[in-house]
């Protein structure tokens, strides 16, 4: 069919558009790569350096020198790992009960949690910060949670508050209401318990919403920023994204060198979603799906 | 939405028990970490709690917020934020989907490369444009003096400070709205775009008569989504500007932030903490009334 020429005209606007769009989402990253491979004369000469004389690499090795890095990629690991693993266990746990059995007091809690999920963490900051810092016997606490400085500066701190988070709950329930009832009704009659069910049926069947669930936490935990803020005061329990933050705090800026730390701290998730984009995409997509 | 039926249930109560069981250590996480909190919150809020003692004041707090100039300042920057950052997301996102949802050479990898920055967490993004808005090593101010313009000190600027952190939002979260929309757009189904074509409609008529109405629901989501982002806003803040210059970037949360882990003043955080918590749960209900009303009109 013949194109009018009003349609040329819009393909074209769409066209530039495009253009318009990569440029600006992908020029700050080429600049990114750039200067972390300049030297500070480079990034302070007063005409723009798209490509470096001569690569510094070497900014890499210097920008992780500054600062315990390897320690810092240690603390993010397993605050990350061990958030994702409980939260997977618990949220499809529960999911499974809210899905598939019926039990007195069913749809008030469910709404409990529903109103839970809305709430911000950025609301429950502070008492949550306090709660952590006078859990009993923890960090010198007494048995009253009082005189020291309960599970901040660490992990566990970092850990606790992140897993109570209802949205993986909302998402494995959505997922398993998609199963046929007879599933159940054939696992009855072999005499299956409520949790042998979830663990040898469903539990199986969950890859899916598993891995979306585990690649957006953890993206969520590996990215947090507010949290390990508040909840750690020492220098060796920090984690990527605050040691970054710091990296700018200290003086003089090493454009160079924060560029190159930028990029280092994202090297997990940019892994992650490079392998798993289609789950990443798919676990953004349900948790746009209200049910 | 499920349709609540009133049916006499009989509960198996051995199911009752092992759902109670199984559900106890989601619910014990969520009883410590969001219900006890935000009860203590709401208490503490009646306080002059400081880490040390604890006062009953009454409303003594929440009458000094309205009359506390930098928290003033952050509703007022907050609502512009979310203003500016919620009109542009909407219709970039639209615009973004509706441009790159089609078969061209490449797609794959420019949607991926819009999604990047959402990926990427706010501290590296944070970093990457207080590299580029740096007033001598930055990008812009170098193509500004390169075209023989002068300079401006985005971040230090009381006029620019807070347009470049919206800017920085909306590049960071576009890539979201974008995909959220391509979602709707793609379950359009095709027969319409056909019987269009057939009728000689434009592809301009075809975006607005056809892709707009369809994805109304897609549009309603990702406003009330990012609305309830823009009010949370603090990472942004602390990283690129720390609320300056002259409280023209504080928001609320960074208010919650400044007055109860720097000064301390926890009772003082726990009633701005509060207020928020009601825009928040207002911004929710408006959400809900008008889906109710959506729902209705389909």
């Amino acid at each position: 069919m013949d194109k009018t020429s009003a349609d040329r005209k819009f393909f074209l606007i769409t066209r530039l558009f495009i253009v318009v769009l990569c440029f600006s989402m992908g020029f700050p990253l080429v600049m990114t790569v750039s200067v972390s491979l300049q030297t500070m004369n480079e990034v302070y000469a007063p005409e723009l350096n798209l490509i470096p004389s001569v690569p510094q690499f070497a900014n890499y090795a210097v920008a992780m020198q500054n600062g315990n890095w390897p320690r810092y990629f240690y603390n993010s690991l397993v605050v990350t790992v061990v958030t994702v693993i409980i939260s997977l266990v618990i949220n499809s746990m529960s999911g499974f009960v809210f899905a598939r059995i019926r039990f007195r007091g069913r749809e008030p809690l469910f709404m409990l949690i529903l109103v839970g999920m809305m709430i911000p963490a950025q609301v429950t900051l502070i008492p949550v910060f306090l709660l952590i810092r006078a859990i009993p016997f923890a960090g010198g606490n007494n048995w009253l949670g009082q005189g020291g400085t309960g599970l901040m500066n660490t992990h566990a701190g970092l850990i606790l508050p992140y897993i109570a988070g209802s949205f993986g709950v909302f998402l494995c329930r959505q997922f398993y209401m998609g199963f046929p009832s007879e599933l159940d009704d054939a696992a009855r009659i072999d005499g299956c318990g409520r949790f042998r069910q979830f663990l040898r049926i469903y539990l199986p069947l969950s890859g899916p919403v598993l891995a979306s669930l585990a690649v957006l936490k953890f993206t969520g935990t590996w990215n947090e920023y507010t949290w390990p803020l508040v909840m750690t005061t020492k220098d060796s329990m920090r984690t990527v994204q605050l040691a970054l933050a710091t990296f700018r705090d200290e003086g003089e800026i090493y454009w160079n060198l924060l560029m190159a730390a930028t990029l280092v701290s994202g090297i997990p998730i940019y892994v992650l979603f490079f392998f798993t984009q289609k789950h990443f995409v798919s676990g953004l997509l349900a948790g746009s799906v209200k049910g | 939405m499920m349709k609540t039926r009133r049916k006499i249930v009989r509960y198996d109560k051995g199911d009752t028990r092992v759902a109670w069981l199984m559900l106890s250590p989601f619910l014990l996480f969520f009883a410590l970490f969001v219900l006890y909190p935000i009860l203590m919150n709401i208490y503490y809020s009646f306080t002059n709690y400081n880490l040390d003692s604890a006062d009953w004041v009454g409303l003594k707090n929440y009458r000094r917020l309205f009359r506390d100039k930098a928290f003033l300042m952050a509703l007022k920057n907050t609502s512009i934020y979310a203003f500016f950052g919620v009109v542009a997301l909407t219709v970039l996102g639209f615009a973004t989907a509706s441009v790159l949802n089609r078969k061209i050479r490449g797609i794959r990898f420019i949607r991926m490369l819009m999604i990047f920055p959402y990926a990427t967490s706010m501290t590296a993004v944070a970093m990457i444009w207080l590299m580029l808005l740096d007033p001598t090593a930055g990008l812009i101010n170098k193509i500004l003096r390169m075209a023989g313009l002068t300079g401006v000190d985005w971040l230090f600027n009381v006029r620019t400070a807070l347009p470049c952190l919206i800017f920085v939002h909306i590049w960071k979260n576009i890539g979201y709205c974008m995909l959220i929309y391509l979602a709707g757009m793609q379950s359009i189904p095709e027969e319409l775009y056909e019987a269009a074509t057939v009728d000689g409609a434009s592809e301009f008529n075809k975006l607005f008569h056809i892709t707009l109405p369809m994805v109304r629901p897609v549009s309603f989501f990702v406003l009330i989504t990012t609305m309830l982002e823009s009010f949370k806003t603090f990472d942004q803040v602390k990283l690129m500007t720390g609320g300056d210059p002259l409280y023209s970037t504080t928001t609320i949360v960074h208010q919650i932030y400044q007055r109860g882990f720097a000064e301390f003043r926890m009772g003082y955080a726990a009633a701005m903490s509060v207020v928020l918590l009601v825009i928040m749960l207002a911004i929710t209900l408006m959400n809900y009334a008008l889906g109710k009303r959506g729902e209705k009109e389909a």
